[in-house]
């Protein structure tokens, strides 16, 4: 361990010697404080917290990540081009010594970075916060400078599969021909969103119950306010239109509930208000009702269209979680650049690293190639899908690459902050053991074995 | 020669040519245009930042542009908006001689994403007033400085005015309405029409109010006055103003670069105008009731000659709709005729009801009734008509309800100084009431209406009513007006009228059919 230390340090030194720490440092700086006077809000204290965490957290990790790569295929890559590494390599140090060694080092500079930019931030929003008039205030500490947990009713996929599974099992019954029809996924899909429909449609004149269980919450919950947060889309008027509705949340037969005037929203996206607190039954469940009283259907999507944020903790942790989970995405790409540098020279590993992040960056690409079944461009008006004969192999390749890609992109702290979402220890936990232990893990064990089988002295030839 | 006096040599011949070549650059700028060397227009009034982006990224322009498009179109599929405003700007400084990225972007600001937001109390849309906001800024403020002579920024800035803040087919149209009166009024005064302080400024203070309106809302108070005095007279406190100020601004710029100037975009100009008018008509005039400290709209009547001649103009100017457009005004003439008689003006009324008889002799004025040509009614026949199409004629409950409806309006125009209003509607109460009886009571007794003072003096008493009526300032005014004795705290027992040339005696507790105090 003491060389592994000693290699960190003298990258640390090294970082230090080339004033790398310092520009970095001061480049994360000037965006943390330029940024707030650059940028142009929507005009209320909420949204402009929440586009400085989105601009600030993403330039943080744009600078931070684009120096790992940067520093990592360049300390070990520039070490060997120079013959340096020969140096150290003669002494009594393993090969995945030095690796680790330089890894830790540019996982160290990383987190002393994130932090003193991370606190930076939250220096800047505190201070922004505390000037604001007691109103603002009192929304941002509620809705955006707070740590709030999401509960959902009890999933009802099971209920969807097994009716969707009994209607098609009818469905083939009464026409058998279906059965070796290549339209058959296309059936069951059309049965999954017509049983999907019972669950989510509130028709006109009707209303709707959803139970939500806070069971686990209950005692913490007790005089607290909640937020609803709801969604739903409507196949009636254009987007400018509005829908009444009226709520009522806690269960009539056993409290006193609460009912909202009617309000006035819009479909295809989330509002939310506050309903006051104690509101849950003796067994912590929360009864949300919605009547409709428009004349159309409103569809509350069984996935998001009724949720409770209820408050979990503060902001200073909850953030902090946050950068947590950058600084994990920081050692993955630290371990990339090192794994690149391996084997390639700086050029090319520098290269190959950004090559893999562009390939991360356009996943949502992939997503959708994978979602439409072809790399070949389909006709959507008249749902004739696309075909390819590369799709054979491209297709299974990109649900590959996506799978692993997810592992480490599938956390979104930005977004959790700057909506005000609880991030647990739960989630810092699995995004430590997906994207460190075990991306992390694979690469640099690929890096060490590159590293350790290269012949460091024919690079001495290139110079 | 020294090196350092060489140095300094090299700075001023650089400092000298960087002065030459920003003489030379408007000449090659105008070239450019003339000999159509290039297909964009260079940049004109923008900021050096906007200036130095537009020329250094080149053609990546176009390619940094779609990126930020794609993301905003992300993020709002998302319902995250809070970057919506930022990323606009950024779209229109890459492409800002591209107009339907301004007219896009405003518009999106101003409907897609403005009714996103909820009401956040009763009668508070001020999260979806910000956006509108954002919208007619991005056109306002920045789209016309980058492209002044761009026609559809004018005919999307006027429409905003016009149909976003005018109509109400927006839950937070009347917010937006008062948001906008509340933000003229310093400019235009309590009666909206203050031009002299602002055109020829004395104190200080108007001098700034001249200078904020022209440099903050983009307003030239003498066109401002030009406009008015074409199609006004206009309450510029509301939106209907400036949706003909900026459809009136893009015909003057059309008139200037008629290259420019596309049939479709005049046509929708010439339209935001007259339907501007009709609508400024309709209720293009604020009343304030200083017992609620709130506002109420009603028409602008003194608009309906200068509204005519719009409607004439337009036809003659668009001849391929003018059946639409004559359609439209025969409409607007019989609003013009009920409204003239709903406010008691009657001698006006009766003009422009033989106006529409003249204009359209052979067309019905009353919708469902295919005997209604102009010269089969009277002008009493064709105001209750009206109002009988809206209640139905035979509806017993519906017929009262409309009655003591425009009792209660009677009553409180009263109470706020609004006397011929109040006349109308009681002479239109009167008559529908009479033409009900007329119809149904004397063959159907058990269908026949309460009399007319028993309406009234329910109407009275519940307006007077201590817990559940009028504010007290407002019930002593119309106490005042109807010569009622103070209220106290006991209950009123009798009150006598004896001034009005309608007056009977009142009493509001005693159940007898004398009537109550009526309108003077």
């Amino acid at each position: 361990m003491q060389r592994i230390i000693a290699i960190a340090w003298l990258t640390w030194k090294a970082a230090l010697r080339f004033r790398l720490f310092l520009v970095i440092a001061v480049l994360l700086l000037a965006a943390v404080v330029g940024l707030p006077v650059m940028i142009k809000d929507d005009g209320t204290a909420r949204g402009f917290t929440q586009i400085l965490l989105t601009y600030t957290l993403s330039a943080i990790t744009g600078l931070l990540g684009l120096s790992t790569l940067w520093l990592s295929c360049g300390t070990l890559a520039r070490d060997i081009e120079e013959c340096q590494i020969q140096v150290v390599a003669t002494k009594p140090i393993a090969r995945w010594q030095i690796w680790l060694g330089k890894w830790l080092g540019i996982v160290i500079l990383n987190a002393a970075l994130l932090a003193i930019s991370g606190a930076c931030v939250f220096g800047l929003l505190q201070w922004r916060a505390a000037h604001l008039p007691a109103a603002e205030q009192k929304i941002l500490r509620e809705q955006v400078l707070v740590a709030r947990g999401l509960a959902r009713p009890q999933s009802v996929d099971a209920q969807i599969n097994a009716q969707t599974k009994q209607v098609l099992e009818e469905r083939l019954k009464s026409s058998p021909d279906l059965a070796g029809s290549a339209d058959l996924p296309e059936v069951e899909k059309q049965i999954r969103e017509q049983v999907k429909a019972i669950y989510q449609i509130v028709p006109p004149g009707y209303s709707r119950q959803w139970r939500i269980d806070l069971s686990s919450q209950m005692n913490s919950l007790r005089d607290r306010p909640l937020q609803l947060r709801i969604k739903f889309n409507s196949a009636g008027g254009g987007t400018g239109r509005t829908f009444a509705g009226f709520w009522q949340v806690g269960d009539a037969q056993k409290m006193e509930p609460w009912q909202s005037e009617s309000m006035s929203l819009s479909s295809d996206t989330f509002h939310e208000f506050q309903v006051p607190a104690n509101l849950l039954d003796d067994k912590g469940v929360l009864a949300i009702a919605f009547l409709n009283p428009n004349d159309t259907s409103l569809l509350f999507p069984v996935e998001d269209g009724v949720e409770v944020l209820y408050p979990e903790g503060g902001f200073a942790l909850n953030f902090a979680r946050g950068l947590g989970i950058i600084f994990c995405w920081m050692a993955l790409l630290a371990a990339i650049g090192l794994m690149a540098a391996s084997f390639l020279t700086f050029p090319v590993a520098a290269f190959f690293s950004m090559a893999v992040l562009a390939v991360v960056l356009s996943s949502g690409t992939l997503a959708d190639t994978v979602a439409s079944g072809s790399v070949g461009v389909g006709n959507d008006e008249k749902g004739i899908p696309g075909h390819s004969p590369a799709d054979m192999v491209l297709i299974p390749v990109f649900k590959g690459i996506l799978v692993i890609v997810n592992l480490a992109k599938g956390f979104s702290p930005i977004d959790s902050l700057s909506g005000g979402l609880a991030i647990t220890w739960g989630e810092l936990g699995a995004a430590f053991g997906q994207i460190v232990l075990l991306l992390g893990g694979i690469i640099g064990i690929i890096g060490i074995v590159l590293f350790s089988r290269r012949e460091l002295a024919t690079a001495q030839g290139n110079q | 020669m020294s090196a350092r006096a060489k140095r300094f040599l090299l700075l001023v011949l650089a400092a000298a040519l960087l002065i030459v070549s920003g003489q030379v650059q408007k000449s090659m700028n105008r070239d450019r245009v003339q000999l159509g060397l290039t297909i964009g227009e260079p940049l004109q009034n923008a900021p050096p930042m906007l200036a130095f982006t537009t020329v250094a990224l080149g053609g990546f322009r176009g390619l940094i542009s779609n990126m930020l498009w794609i993301r905003a179109n992300d993020l709002q599929m998302d319902d995250k908006y809070f970057e919506a405003a930022q990323l606009a700007d950024w779209i229109t400084d890459l492409e800002p001689h591209f107009a339907q990225v301004w007219n896009f972007q405003a518009w999106n600001m101003a409907y897609n994403i403005s009714v996103k937001f909820k009401e956040n109390a009763p009668g508070d849309y001020s999260d979806r007033w910000r956006w509108v906001q954002r919208g007619i800024e991005l056109l306002r403020d920045s789209g016309l400085r980058y492209n002044p002579d761009e026609i559809s920024i004018y005919q999307n800035l006027s429409w905003f005015f016009q149909h976003k803040i005018g109509q109400n087919l927006d839950d937070g149209n009347l917010y937006y309405k008062r948001q906008w009166a509340e933000a003229m009024t310093p400019f235009f005064g309590t009666g909206g029409t203050n031009f002299d302080n602002l055109i020829h400024p004395q104190t200080a203070g108007e001098r700034t109010n001249a200078m904020v309106l022209r440099e903050k809302y983009k307003i030239d108070p003498v066109f401002a006055q030009k406009v008015d005095a074409q199609y006004g007279p206009f309450d510029w406190r509301l939106p209907e103003a400036h949706a003909i100020y900026w459809a009136a601004l893009g015909l003057k710029m059309a008139e200037e670069n008629p290259v420019k100037a596309k049939a479709d975009d005049l046509l929708t100009l010439r339209r935001v105008v007259y339907q501007s008018t009709l609508q400024a008509f309709h209720h293009g005039r604020i009343i304030s009731n200083p017992f609620t400290k709130g506002v109420e709209l009603a028409p602008n009547l003194d608009l309906a000659s200068k509204a005519n001649d719009v409607y004439l103009g337009s036809m003659n100017a668009d001849l391929e709709n003018s059946n639409h457009i004559s359609a439209a005004h025969r409409n607007f003439l019989r609003d013009v005729v009920y409204f003239l008689y709903e406010n008691n003006r009657m001698t006006e009324a009766a003009k422009w009801f033989k106006y529409l008889g003249d204009k359209y002799p052979d067309m019905r004025i009353v919708d469902n009734d295919p005997n209604s040509l102009p010269k089969n009614l009277t002008l009493d026949e064709y105001a209750v008509a009206v109002v009988q199409i809206d209640i139905g004629e035979t509806s017993q409950e519906r017929v009262t309800s409309a009655v003591q409806g425009l009792l209660t309006h009677a009553y409180i125009d009263l109470a706020i100084g609004q006397d011929d209003r109040a006349a109308g509607f009681q002479l239109l109460a009167e008559k529908v009431h009479a033409n009900y009886q007329a119809k149904m009571g004397r063959d159907q007794p058990r269908a026949a209406l309460p009399p007319m003072n028993d309406l009234k003096r329910t109407v009275l008493n519940m307006l007077l009513d201590t817990q559940q009526g009028l504010p007290f300032a407002a019930r002593a005014a119309l106490r005042t007006q109807l010569r009622m004795p103070a209220e106290t705290n006991t209950p009123p027992v009798v009150a006598t009228n004896t001034s009005s040339a309608m007056a009977t005696n009142v009493l509001e507790t005693v159940s007898t059919n004398s009537a109550p105090p009526v309108l003077p």
